[in-house]
């Protein structure tokens, strides 16, 4: 169980963190979701005791990280996969982070072989590719059994078969009544892992809900209609209350009224409809309206840099766009 | 991946055994001391260089025992300088074993993994310290050990060899390699401050080259007493045995010296554990 109350991270006149406060189950996956720059990472490390929070507090199953008697049985944290010594095998990575805590070398074969390593890991770590690094990173954190899990970002890197090793994990230790607390800029990662999702952007929490919640919450339901008497059609429903907006002469977007009824006011008035879809939201469309104005790196900025005028930017502002997961090393060796 | 193993915990053993203790985290910075290869090229150089130093000192000595000139030029220098003068030079190389302890951690990002494992900070700073200083101590000990053998063929022929039975000899061959421990333990200080490789490695060789040398050149009094606190010649002072041992330059007494040198190791690590108490990692 992680506890977060009012936690603020301030660097000078930026905030980073803006008095967070969430609790993280155990038993549940809990998603960590947020555009680049949104305070993840930093929240991440305050609960890891790495960055010391400008105000509010954190506690890790009842207590902050650093009065626990030992800290990485209670907590395995994969912060970065960046941090290990270059110039240390894998093997000699986790003996040692194994030491402080008097566990057995047994324990950290274990983890090599949990975690597909066994092939590199009399390897120095410098020339481990992002994917390798991410497990050897997991790997660390499993070391102590912990009771939580905090994992960010922890699929980067990883090939398809990495992805889904690490979304089947996560959901494994939580079934243990594990609690798991990971983070990503992937609505769609999320959405296939978690069972909960809490979504920041510039520091503030946006929502914090069930998977499902956030969704139904989201943009709402739409319906594309598609027909050559646009404005009589759209003069009807309006009456009904629906709301009515359009790209193209003969095609609506209505919401408030249901697909069936909007096909039965057509035919009651003689309208013919070449089209008639329900569009539901996606998971991504629900996390673009929820962060649209929080993301940190908008595109516009870009776009006015380059001197377009205001004029020519659509209404809505455009939103960074969200990555597709690439896998930017080959993952060969480590099968 | 294919056989993703799906249990997590230990087939061993039980969790709730593993405890952090002290003694933990010293054998946790032991394997990480011995894992880097930077580790093993450092002593070597170190001891590498004191041996070579002391060759080129006991080969000065030799010749001075045959010609007049040379003799007086060097005064009456003891003997067992020629076995301990190295660390003029292994100084820098201790001085980068201990930096580099801490600076290579923060180059990796590896200080976050190590700070995670021991969120309360300082007991890995005291680790490391006493790894670096007892390493160093033991190193300083071979290095010296290395060039006693190396220079007896070249010095036994004037009757120059130091006779390790001898306390005064025993007393500089300890203020030696206790000199060198306190200079890598200030740079394990330097190193948490600074937390760059190169920026330590700047300020060591500024604080142990550059400023006694500055000051060799300056002839205010008040210069010279300040230089008499700058580690180099606390080091000279610590292993002085003859007038002419300091090179005609005022020295304190070896027991200040020491104490001098204690110090410095002290306020530099007092300072190192503040700045990583306090800081984000």
């Amino acid at each position: 169980m992680i506890e977060a109350r009012g936690l603020t991270k301030r660097y000078g006149p930026k905030t980073a963190v803006d008095g967070v406060t969430f609790t993280v189950q155990p038993g549940t996956v809990t998603g960590f979701l947020g555009p680049n720059g949104a305070g993840k990472s930093t929240t991440m490390r305050m609960i890891m005791g790495l960055d010391r929070p400008t105000a509010g507090t954190v506690t890790v199953n009842g207590r902050p990280y650093a009065e626990h008697r030992s800290p990485l049985t209670e907590v395995g944290a994969l912060l970065d996969a960046k941090a290990i010594h270059t110039g240390r095998t894998a093997y000699n990575h986790l003996r040692a982070m194994a030491a402080t805590h008097g566990i057995p070398t047994k324990r950290v074969d274990e983890v090599i072989e949990m975690t597909g390593l066994p092939s590199v890991a009399k390897k120095r770590v410098g020339g481990f590719s992002l994917g390798m690094g991410q497990r050897l990173g997991i790997a660390s954190a499993l070391l102590g059994d912990p009771k939580t899990l905090i994992l960010d970002e922890p699929v980067n890197g990883l090939d398809p078969e990495g992805v889904l090793w690490v979304r089947n994990l996560a959901r494994y230790l939580a079934s243990e009544g594990r609690t798991v607390f990971l983070s990503s800029h992937l609505m769609s990662e999320v959405a296939l892992t978690a069972d909960h999702i809490v979504v920041i952007g510039k520091g503030r929490i946006l929502a914090d809900a069930p998977v499902s919640e956030i969704v139904d919450g989201g943009a709402g339901q739409t319906v594309r209609v598609r027909t050559p008497h646009a404005t009589q059609l759209a003069e009807l429903v309006a009456r009904d209350g629906a709301t009515v907006t359009s790209d193209e002469p003969s095609l609506l977007q209505i919401s408030g009224v249901e697909a069936p009824a909007i096909g039965e006011l057509a035919a009651a008035a003689g309208i013919v409809l070449h089209e008639l879809t329900p569009v539901t939201s996606t998971l991504e469309e629900a996390y673009m309206s929820l962060t649209a104005d929080s993301v940190e790196y908008q595109t516009e900025a870009a776009a006015a840099h380059l001197g377009h005028g205001a004029g020519e930017r659509p209404a809505a502002p455009p939103v960074a766009p969200v990555a597709p997961e690439a896998p930017t090393q080959n993952e060969g060796a480590i099968r | 991946m294919t056989a993703a193993t799906l249990t997590t915990g230990p087939t061993t053993g039980r969790a709730s055994t593993y405890r952090l203790t002290f003694g933990h985290v010293l054998r946790s910075e032991w394997i990480k001391f011995r894992s880097l290869r930077s580790t093993w090229w450092t002593i070597g150089t170190t001891v590498l260089v004191m041996v070579l130093f002391s060759l080129t000192m006991a080969a000065s000595m030799n010749f001075a025992a045959n010609d007049a000139e040379m003799a007086a030029a060097m005064g009456n220098v003891s003997t067992v300088q020629a076995i301990v003068l190295g660390y003029v030079f292994a100084q820098l190389s201790v001085a980068v074993l201990g930096a580099l302890v801490i600076t290579g951690e923060y180059a990796t990002g590896m200080i976050r993994s190590t700070l995670s494992a021991v969120p309360r900070r300082l007991p890995a700073l005291w680790a490391k310290t006493i790894i670096v200083g007892l390493v160093t101590f033991a190193v300083a000990i071979v290095g010296i050990g290395l060039s006693y053998l190396a220079t007896m063929p070249m010095l036994s022929g004037n009757d120059l060899v130091p006779d390790l039975g001898d306390g005064t000899v025993q007393r500089v061959i300890l203020a030696c390699a206790a000199y060198l421990t306190f200079v890598a333990i200030v740079a394990v200080g330097v190193g948490t401050i600074m937390r760059h490789s190169a920026g330590s490695i700047f300020t060591l060789v500024a604080l142990l080259f550059v400023l006694p040398l500055v000051a060799s050149f300056l002839t205010q009094e008040w210069v010279q007493d300040i230089a008499k606190f700058l580690p180099m010649n606390l080091g000279t002072a610590m292993m002085v045995v003859t007038e002419a041992d300091a090179g005609g330059v005022e020295v304190l007494s070896p027991g200040s010296a020491t104490v001098a040198m204690a110090v410095w190791s002290v306020v530099a690590l007092a300072a190192a554990a503040v700045t990583l108490k306090r800081r984000d990692a």
